[in-house]
């Protein structure tokens, strides 16, 4: 038992000393002057939590205006939506002021502790509340207390995740910045970046690495996450992103006999049938093992820190890239292996021949992906051609990939068609909403909705959403944007709910919750009397519980619990920006414990949106508490 | 009608009993003489499973409704009345020879149904059977000697669907023997002695492999008509390559029996394969064959494997909950802490190993001067993550180094650990191996990784000491790699190249194992080539055919360089014309090819082009029924007509 007072009342501190930290940034930090904004980095410093690139040093004044800009246009277009929206929805409750529709709505969901917004619960025909019954004082302390946990327990697990603010150089010349975070996919990274730059959405569009210093350039494939390779750039980089169309990207999927049957004459591939080239692509890709192109011929290699180039017999192998040595045959058996692919990466190179003498300009290089720089270690290699170097590199990102690479090109295919059906949506959406620009999240979630095969665990906050409710002529509510950083956080506190006509039970599902007993369903919820702690699941208890006092991480990740609730809310109308929204009615037994709580909120606003993201995402509240040990122990050693 | 007598051989009288003489006419139906045998034997017994069956002819008289006359059968006529069914000596993939009834009367597509059907394997007409190789050989070693599993006594059941007894098929798990031998079929066979493997026939070029073909059974005529009698030995092979609606699930014998096959095929370099990519068949199977040992009967079955792949995710979901409390426990994440000999190769230096405490944390090994110093800055911290991790070890010389190769924006960096002993080498390297791949020491894999290590340095120390001696535990090394490497490199060369490779499947369940390997088989270039030696239409010289499931290949000879390939869907019609022999294909674009057989029989090919083509035709919904009258329609040339 003292074991775990202690481990309380540590968190407790550490909790306090936390939000105090972000206190004094959230006085500058929600304005919209650019002037005034904290710069990024400061800002994740001063949390104390984000391991952030040095690339961050790079971004201009210009980029950070845009960035911010892009923020409170986001936050504007959601805010107003919602109240549209709100609007719309609940034609049955009373049409209240603009500033107190936050509130009923909240009420809508949590609806626990104060009766007022019951008008509005009611005409959902959920069952009668039960008259607020005085919450004892010790109760109210035990709520206190359990929201800071819950304070903590968010702001711990928010440090696990690492985020990189990057500048992502468009073709045009232009440049985007956007925040990414680990889980994010390079898709989702594409996806967000369509809805920036309004592109065609095609599917050769790629988020590209470029390295200065080694003149080279891959496409990230759609699968990978986009900051584990960034992180290890070094300091002083010169390494960049870009966005653009790659056209050999996927162009084995469309033409797969072009590199399938490189070998027969090029007249006969140009006009295959359709469904010839489905059959190759069905034989060679889903098969037991994925087929790879039986890639062979002459190639230069450079050798081992030498400045010739060698010409050497090469094949390709699922197993890795070999040549047969001088005065033997191509035989399996006298194969030597160049390299095999699990610890390199392919990367295009770009005029070799200034820069290494090669034969040609057509020059690919194998390389592990944290090298940055010239190396013995990395595998210079010279084609005749360009095709000849494109069939290669593409054989080579098969042979790496397999079949992992023809699901992103479905995923990209399926992609391209839906972004053609949302953008029509969210132009009614926007339009009706009256904002000029539409929110970026909105439009992804929506984009999301007709395909949600698609959706990738990267995606933080879009898989765990509660999926948009089918009747989609009614506007889908706004989503949070978590990809940016400090909007207010009453958006996203209220966004990330499901707007009211989805509230009735079955429409409201706990997605990532499989690993769990359910949690309480929130009819139950929101009969217990207001401030009651909604009780953590069972496994909770019998697992973290012994160390922890029991919060209750599994409602919360998914549902508003009702403690939340006043919480959440009260600080939603205690954030300055745009309309805002004025407290919460004080209400007569839950005032204190929804004002409490709401100090030390409305302190963390910056950061909400990140907040936000990982409980969201948190798959289990077992993992959730895990993460939490983690990063409190990390908190330890550091100090 | 006029009555004459017909001379019949009833085997069942004994072997030296003297052909029974009956007076029939030649209306009487064929049903009518078997009525009038049975009453002259005066043997009262089931005779349900005979029939009549012609010699001169080499045909049977199956058709009771037929007249002798009908039947052509005149006076002259030798017949025998023998059962249909007789025991057969199969010889298995895996190698094990098993004694079970066949029939001898339908066609050997209709007889591998049977056989498969007993065994459990789903898909017979992905099988065929064949004569072995070389009976001239079978004199040396007397048939006494091999290991014979007989399953003679199991009725063959008619049903398709089997039910399930202690997780076998309920025919198995009548007595212990049909258990052993359902415990072979599902269960892979530890590796034989590379003695044994070198003694084994090897195809030496492409030649040698299309002389398998001579030996495959037409699959529309009999094994009686074929020549095979009772007692006679044949093969059972997976002929078509490609596999149908695998699922670990249904198909364990199958599943086994194609990884048998697909592992002696490497072992006796049926296929080519890399030097790199034998290592890894080398410790796949390794790793299955350890695997196997320790399953015991039960756990063969697919029940088990899925109830430990269950346990499998549990732990790990265990693993992510209870990290929490462990953690509590104990504040401090585990850690190695140990003075071990670090050596970083540079240009120009010769400097040897040099001595630090180092420590082992998360991902990271840090060293410090010695151990007094441990509080203070260490000398370098790296970090493994994303690194190559290289054992360099030798028990018998006791040198047990762990090389590094640490990727950082300049290259990668060269370091290697010296360890005292097997204890602390098999600790830090599992440590290592962890950190590679970002896991920390808590991993559940930890501990598993380490014993996998101790027992493969054992392996390697057992190999060293006595190369001959074979426990169940230490397998020589040797045996998981064709006789060329067995050739190339010594035990103690090759156990640690396979341990490397060892070290990325280690992991793995001996389901997924297996899997692995074929997928890995499947992946070789010349995976699924069935060659023949052909002559085409205007061509003087001897060309080599290679069919696979959904091209033609020609070859040549002298090179071994393909010419050109066909590919099935755009090929128009194939024809055979039966009289010449010769085999002529049409392609879309007016392409025509015509070529006749050199070894094989042209009747082999037309199978084999027609029975990938049936083979693609197939449908995972309707993967239960076999087509056999299209299969027969695709395969049976003009007998099908």
């Amino acid at each position: 038992m003292d074991d775990i007072d202690a481990m309380f009342s540590d968190m407790l501190q550490e909790m306090d000393l936390l939000t105090q930290s972000l206190g004094e940034e959230a006085e500058s930090a929600p304005l919209p002057k650019p002037p005034s904004i904290p710069d990024p980095q400061e800002m994740n410093f001063s949390i104390g939590f984000t391991d952030l690139n040095a690339s961050l040093h790079d971004l201009e004044d210009n980029d950070l205006d845009a960035l911010m800009a892009d923020l409170v246009a986001d936050i504007s277009a959601t805010e107003e939506k919602f109240a549209t929206e709100r609007d719309t929805f609940t034609g049955s409750a009373p049409v209240a002021p603009k500033p107190s529709q936050p509130q009923s709505n909240f009420s809508l969901l949590a609806s626990t502790d104060t009766s007022r917004p019951a008008t509005s619960y009611n005409s959902i025909a959920a069952p009668p509340l039960p008259p607020a019954s005085k919450p004892s004082k010790d109760e109210l302390e035990e709520q206190m207390k359990a929201d800071k946990i819950k304070l903590a327990l968010e702001k711990l697990k928010e440090a696990k995740v690492k985020k990189l603010v990057v500048k992502v150089e468009i073709m045009d010349g232009s440049s985007k910045t956007l925040m990414v975070d680990e889980r994010q996919t390079v898709r989702d990274v594409i996806d967000n970046l369509f809805e920036k730059t309004h592109c065609d959405c095609n599917v050769d569009w790629s988020v590209c690495e470029t390295n200065p210093d080694l003149q080279t350039e891959r496409g990230f494939e759609d699968h990978e996450n986009l900051v584990e390779p960034l992180s290890t750039w070094t300091r002083d980089t010169e390494n960049k992103v870009l966005f653009q169309e790659k056209i050999d990207k996927y162009e084995v999927f469309r033409n797969p006999q072009n590199f399938y049957l490189w070998k027969k004459d090029k007249k006969s591939l140009k006009d295959m049938k359709d469904k010839d080239k489905e059959q190759l692509l069905e034989e060679n890709f889903c098969g037991a093992s994925v087929i790879v192109p039986d890639l062979e011929g002459v190639l230069y290699l450079k050798e081992d820190g030498k400045k010739s180039w060698k010409q050497r017999y090469f094949l390709l192998r699922a197993s890795g890239l070999y040549y047969s040595p001088k005065g033997k045959t191509k035989a399996s058996r006298d194969l030597v292996c160049l390299v095999q692919f699990d610890n390199v990466n392919v990367y295009y190179c770009k005029e070799y021949r200034i820069k290494y003498k090669a034969p040609t300009d057509h020059c690919f290089i194998l390389k592990h992906p944290q090298i940055q720089k010239e190396s013995q270690y990395i595998k210079y290699l010279c084609c005749d051609d360009e095709w000849t170097m494109t069939l290669w590199v593409t054989g080579i990102r098969i042979a790496k990939y397999g079949k992992q690479l023809y699901d992103n090109y479905k995923a990209a295919v399926r992609k391209a068609a839906g972004s053609a059906t949302w953008a029509n949506r969210t132009i009614q959406a926007s339009s009706s909403a009256s904002t000029p620009s539409p929110t970026p999240k909105a439009k992804a979630a929506n984009g999301h909705a007709p395909q949600p095969a698609v959706e990738t665990k990267g995606s933080g906050n879009q898989t765990s959403f509660p999926p948009p409710p089918p009747s989609m002529e009614i506007l889908p509510p706004p989503p949070p944007d978590h990809m940016l950083p400090p909007p207010p956080p009453n958006t996203a506190k209220v966004n990330k709910f499901p707007p009211p006509p989805q509230f009735p039970q079955s429409s409201f599902p706990p997605p990532p919750m499989d690993d769990l007993p359910p949690p309480p369903p929130p009819p139950e919820d929101a009969e217990l009397p207001p401030d009651f702690l909604p009780p953590p699941p069972p496994s909770l208890t019998s697992n973290g519980g012994e160390a922890l006092p029991p919060p209750p991480p599994d409602p919360f990740a998914s549902l508003p619990p009702p403690p939340s609730a006043p919480q959440n809310f009260a600080s939603a109308g205690g954030a300055p920006p745009p309309p805002p929204p004025p407290p919460p009615p004080p209400t007569p037994a839950p005032a204190p414990a929804a004002h409490k709580p709401h100090d030390s909120v409305r302190k963390v606003a910056p950061p909400p949106l990140k907040r936000t993201t990982p409980q969201l995402t948190a798959p289990s509240g077992g993992d959730f508490m895990s993460e939490l040990m983690t990063a409190m122990q990390k908190k330890r050693s550091h100090q | 009608m006029a009555a004459w007598d017909l001379t019949v051989t009833v085997e069942d009288l004994g072997p030296d009993a003297p052909p029974l003489q009956i007076s029939v006419a030649s209306d009487l139906h064929i049903g009518g003489v078997i009525l009038k045998l049975v009453e002259q034997t005066n043997l009262k017994k089931d005779w349900s499973d005979h029939a009549l069956w012609w010699e001169q002819k080499q045909q049977w008289l199956l058709r009771t409704g037929w007249t002798l006359d009908k039947c052509g059968v005149h006076a002259d006529a030798r017949l025998v009345f023998t059962p249909q069914h007789k025991p057969l000596r199969l010889g298995l993939p895996n190698g094990a020879t098993l004694k079970m009834r066949a029939c001898f009367s339908s066609s050997a597509f209709r007889t591998v149904m049977g056989i498969c059907r007993v065994l459990n394997l789903r898909h017979p007409e992905e099988l065929s059977l064949l004569r072995p190789v070389d009976e001239k050989k079978k004199k040396k070693d007397k048939d006494s000697s091999e290991e014979l599993y007989d399953l003679t006594d199991v009725p063959l059941t008619a049903g398709s669907v089997q039910a399930l007894y202690n997780g076998m098929p309920a025919h198995f798990a009548d007595s212990p023997k049909t258990e052993a031998v359902y415990k072979m079929l599902s269960v892979s066979l530890p590796s034989s002695a590379p003695e044994a493997i070198a003694k084994l026939y090897r195809p030496a070029s492409v030649v040698d492999k299309t002389h398998i073909h001579t030996r495959w059974l037409d699959s529309s005529r009999s094994l009686m008509q074929q020549g095979i009698q009772e007692n006679d030995k044949l093969w059972l092979r997976f002929k078509y390559y490609t596999f149908h609606d695998m699922d670990p699930k249904y198909d364990a014998v199958r599943l086994t029996q194609l990884y048998e096959q697909a592992r002696w095929a490497i072992l006796l370099e049926d296929i080519d394969c890399t030097e790199e990519e034998m290592m890894l068949f080398g410790a796949l199977q390794y790793h299955i064959g350890k695997l196997s040992l320790s399953q015991d009967m039960v756990s063969s079955c697919q029940g088990m494997d899925d109830l430990e792949s269950a346990l499998k995710s549990l732990e790990v979901k265990m693993v992510g909950d209870s990290n929490s409390t462990d953690m509590l426990e104990s504040m401090t994440a585990p850690e190695l802490n140990d003075y071990l000999k670090i050596f970083r190769p540079k240009r120009l230096t010769l400097k040897g190993y040099k001595q630090y405490w180092c420590k082992f944390q998360d991902t990271s090994i840090s060293y410090y001067k010695s151990k007094e110093d441990r509080y203070g800055e260490p000398i370098q911290q790296l970090n493994l993550k994303g690194c190559e991790v290289a054992p360099d070890v030798n028990v018998a010389g006791q040198k047990f180094c762990i090389k590094l190769l640490i990727p950082a924006p300049e290259g990668m960096n060269e370091i290697y650990l010296r360890c005292e002993n097997e204890k602390q080498y098999s600790q830090w390297m599992a440590a290592c191996k962890l950190a590679s791949k970002g896991l920390t020491l808590l991993d559940i894999s930890y501990q598993s990784e380490v014993k996998n290590i101790q027992t493969f340095l054992s392996m390697q120390r057992s190999n060293s000491a006595a190369p001959a001696a074979q426990t169940d535990d230490s397998i020589n090394t040797h045996s998981l790699v064709s006789p060329r490497y067995q050739k190339k490199y010594k035990p103690k060369q090759l156990t640690p190249r396979i341990l490397e490779a060892y070290q990325n499947v280690a992991q793995l369940s001996l389901t997924s194992a297996i899997l692995k390997f074929l997928q890995i088989w499947q992946a070789l270039p010349d995976f699924g080539i069935s060659y023949f030696m052909v002559r085409f239409k205007g061509s003087r010289k001897d060309e080599v055919l290679g069919i696979a499931n959904n091209r033609l290949i020609r070859i040549d000879l002298g090179i071994g360089d393909v010419v050109k390939t066909w590919r099935y869907n755009n090929m128009r019609q194939w024809n055979v014309n039966w009289d010449i022999r010769q085999v002529a294909i049409e392609f879309d674009g007016n392409i025509n090819i015509a070529f006749s057989c050199v070894n094989a029989d042209c009747k082999v090919v037309h199978e084999y082009i027609g029975g990938y083509i049936f083979m693609s035709t197939r449908s995972r919904q309707q993967s239960d029924t076999l087509n056999e009258e299209l299969f027969h329609k695709l395969t049976g040339g003009h007998e099908a007509l």
